[in-house]
């Protein structure tokens, strides 16, 4: 694995929002090019939406990339739009040459994508361009076959200036083909216009061209809207209103064709002779290709083996290690008068030991954060496929990818991440039928957003889908014994059940959901990266998974405590507050110890007790550390309060490697190990224990 | 707050005009749409002082945007840019034909999108 490093931050977070927009167009081509030739290899007409998809995506990455001002792939781009109008206009038959032409160029766009920024490549690139463009150029374009006054048809003035070029093309090229052309008026509900004009469109399409989908104000213009469908159908008026099941009244004559005219499908003008001499596109580019992979890097980037860094990370450990030592070696010099001198001597020496430890740190950090792109990206494509495989129109909507993480982190974000995406795909959003049903718009939403906040990165997964059933999700815990019927939950807490292990609301298991792995281990994958994940959810109006990660898990900042002389260090971003508490502050209730904070009850934990380390004296002071994870607080009952200290987390080997609520070890030089505390899981423990009563 | 609608789908093109947008100097709402559809259904939740549209889109076009807006009452007096690569004049005269206030061809100089957003946003100063 090798991470890459630009110092030009700016200009590649333009860039790198460019390359993946394109990227998906490019995606979305090579599909339609494959069933492009699919359809010519079957001798059908090509499908005039599909090239019409295709010349869009080409017109896409013309404007895209002439707005970044990559003039040479701008350049490539217009010219594979030219090629694909000409095809969308009639202008040319599609024959192995344009399927040759579409590919080599879509190849080569990609080719180029890769090497943003890497003006040499660029430039070396330029010389495939202009030989391809050539021989696009030297493609023969034949006259163009459209005519025919579109001004004698009847039809309102404003439905054909809003034709664009192209569907005046499909106008002139379905009269020429003596179909009867109609207008199609249907008008709808305007909060859910789109499932019936889906459906009406459809119902075209089986006997029929939709030309154009014209909207208008409806009946009661506020709430109603009005769709015009130019329709082009061999089938009379009658035929076409019976087979949409409108009125009659609803279809209006545009232009029939003169009586006895012959109603024909095109055929090509002359049989196509297969060029067999024609170079392989795929063979011919690898060459260009190979010219461009071998261009000696000049741009100011290396690439670094992740293990690396990895050292060079733990390196910087030790040395935050040492450091620690040493400010505790000064802090005893100086404490005694004898040594006094010499102890604020060796502390100015650690303080500016300090100041360039702190700038390797955040240096070495700073070189291990990825941006969360990647992720991102695998995420779309996933939607995309399952958007595919399930027939359920969703999107996936995504913001804040240039957000950095270090790239542990990163790594294990995927999964939990994939997984909750996955949940909202499956079970979150609901069928057309419901969401019509609940006045939504067809397509549902998951949106993605990742932003920074201070030492943490927040990622949000929201959804417009049902919600959770939250009276079903208590009943269903209830039933499997995670909470007691008799325990009061506030509507957090409820919420806070689908992280309950092994619950589930729904009886079946997709395949997408993935079995056995439920929000439950989302919360512990994230809670094991030092994050918390937190739900909120609104019946009808979707569920947002919150995950907020801190941006490194290399060093943290903890608050030490000690407890019977065992050190245990709190990830600082978990902590809210510390209190110093009378024994007489502390009230029992329902077998638990609370504490009155500001007029709100806090559930209190001895850290003495979850880890057995004996009975502590009941009258003596305590503080109180008030966590929390997602909602829940809670407070740490310990006896001393040590400081704030820079924090390596290592794992632990041997027997205590697995103890729950222990997320690794530290260590402070002299004074040996300290115990980091998972908070998430501690937390976790102590309220599914108040909530089984 | 002023509110501008900015109906474009591509993600990219989406956020530029956005953020371009945003260097107006004075507070604007901006709501994005990557759809006509979209469009559609937003057009009755606010109303918006200034729509920026793109023509090639893949429900219906930005032309038939335009004559949507510009045939309704409600809707008609919003100033309508068409952002677009179509740079024929044909193209051109169609959307200015059919209503649209201005017409960009992309790439486009933000400074030109800032001029005629300028130009054509109500000054909230006359309460208009």
């Amino acid at each position: 694995m090798a991470v890459r490093r630009k110092r030009t931050r700016a200009r590649s977070k333009a860039h790198s929002e460019f390359v993946s927009e394109s990227e998906e167009i490019l995606e979305q081509m090579r599909e339609d090019l494959s069933q492009l030739a699919d359809q010519r290899a079957s001798r059908a007409d090509p499908d005039p939406e599909l090239v019409n998809r295709l010349f869009r995506s080409a017109h896409s990455l013309k404007g895209l990339s002439g707005l970044f001002g990559f003039d040479a792939m701008s350049e490539l781009a217009h010219h594979l739009e030219d090629v694909l109008d000409r095809l969308r206009m009639g202008r040319v038959t599609l024959d192995s040459k344009a399927v040759g032409l579409l590919d080599e160029s879509v190849t080569l766009f990609a080719a180029m994508l890769e090497k943003v920024g890497d003006e040499t490549a660029q430039d070396e690139a330029a010389e495939t361009i202009t030989s391809l463009i050539a021989r696009i150029d030297e493609w023969t374009l034949e006259p163009s076959r459209d005519s025919g006054q579109l001004e004698e048809l009847d039809i309102d003035r404003a439905m054909l200036r809003a034709l664009t070029e192209y569907e005046e093309h499909r106008l002139r090229e379905n009269m020429r083909r003596k179909l009867s052309i109609y207008v199609v008026e249907v008008n709808f509900e305007i909060l859910s216009f789109e499932e019936g004009l889906a459906e009406v469109s459809n119902a075209i399409r089986e006997v029929g061209e939709v030309l154009s989908t014209l909207p208008s104000p409806g009946e009661t213009p506020e709430s109603q809207i009005r769709f015009s469908l130019l329709t082009a159908t061999e089938q009379d008026i009658e035929g076409l209103a019976a087979h949409l099941e409108l009125p009659p009244s609803s279809v209006h004559t545009v232009w029939r064709p003169a009586a006895g005219g012959e109603t024909r499908r095109s055929e090509p003008e002359a049989p196509e002779v297969e060029e067999k001499s024609v170079p392989r596109p795929a063979a011919d580019f690898s060459d260009a290709r190979g010219e461009i992979e071998s261009l000696k890097s000049i741009s100011d980037t290396v690439r670094v083996d992740i293990r690396k860094l990895d050292e060079l990370m733990n390196l910087v450990g030790e040395l935050v290690i040492h450091r620690a030592a040493i400010a505790s070696i000064a802090d005893r010099l100086s404490a005694d008068p004898a040594t006094i001198r010499i102890g604020s001597e060796l502390d100015k020496v650690h303080k500016s030991l300090e100041r360039k430890i702190q700038g390797l740190q955040t240096s070495v950090l700073e070189v291990r954060m990825v941006p969360l792109r990647q992720v991102f990206e695998k995420l779309a494509r996933v939607v995309r496929r399952l958007r595919r495989d399930r027939d359920k129109e969703i999107r996936l909507e995504i913001s804040g990818a240039e957000t950095e993480l270090d790239k542990l982190i990163v790594e294990g974000l995927v999964d939990p991440l994939m997984h909750v995406v996955r949940n909202a795909f499956d079970h979150a959003i609901e069928g057309r039928a419901e969401r019509a049903a609940g006045g939504k718009p067809a397509e549902g939403c998951i949106r993605l957003e990742a932003t920074q906040r201070g030492n943490d990165v927040v990622i949000a997964v929201s959804d417009d889908g049902r919600g959770i059933d939250a009276k079903a999700l208590h009943e269903r815990a209830i039933e499997q014994g995670i909470v007691s019927s008799e325990m009061e939950l506030s509507s957090r807490e409820i919420l806070d059940l689908v992280f309950a292990p092994g619950l589930s609301t729904r009886d079946e298991v997709t395949e997408t959901s993935g079995r056995g792995v439920g929000m439950d281990v989302v919360r512990a994958n994230i809670g094991g990266m030092g994050g918390f994940v937190d739900v909120d959810s609104e019946p009808g109006r979707g569920t947002t998974i919150t995950i907020t990660l801190p941006i490194t898990l290399a060093i943290i900042q903890s608050l030490i405590v000690s407890v019977a002389d065992q050190r245990f260090a709190i990830p600082l971003n978990s902590v809210r507050e510390t209190l110093l508490v009378d024994p007489g502050e502390i009230q029992r209730s329902e077998g638990w110890e609370m504490l009155n904070l500001r007029g709100e009850a806090l559930p209190l934990k001895r850290l003495r007790e979850e880890f057995s380390l004996g009975e502590a004296p009941r009258d003596s002071k305590q503080y109180a550390v008030v966590v929390r994870v997602g909602d829940a607080r809670l407070g740490l009952l310990v006896e001393r309060l040590e400081g704030q200290q820079d924090t390596v987390i290592k794992a632990i080997q041997g027997p205590a490697k697995n103890v729950r609520g222990i997320a690794g070890a530290t260590e402070f030089g002299d004074q040996g190990a300290v115990l980091v505390l998972d908070v998430s899981a501690v937390v976790e423990d102590a309220m599914r224990g108040r909530k089984a009563g | 707050m002023q509110s501008v609608l900015v109906v474009e789908d591509s993600a990219t093109m989406r956020s530029l005009i956005a953020s371009t947008l945003e260097q107006m100097g004075v507070p604007l709402k901006i709501t994005e749409a990557p759809s006509g559809f979209e469009a559609l259904r937003l057009l009755p939740r606010e109303s918006y002082d200034l729509i920026v549209t793109d023509i090639n889109m893949p429900d219906i076009n930005g032309l038939e945007l335009v004559s949507f807006v510009k045939s309704n009452e409600a809707y008609r007096s919003i100033p309508l840019i068409i952002v677009s690569t179509e740079s024929s004049d044909r193209d051109r005269e169609k959307g200015l034909s059919l209503g649209a206030d201005a017409y960009l061809v992309k790439p486009f100089d933000p400074d030109d999108l800032l001029q005629m957003a300028r130009d054509l946003l109500p000054s909230p100063q006359q309460g208009g």
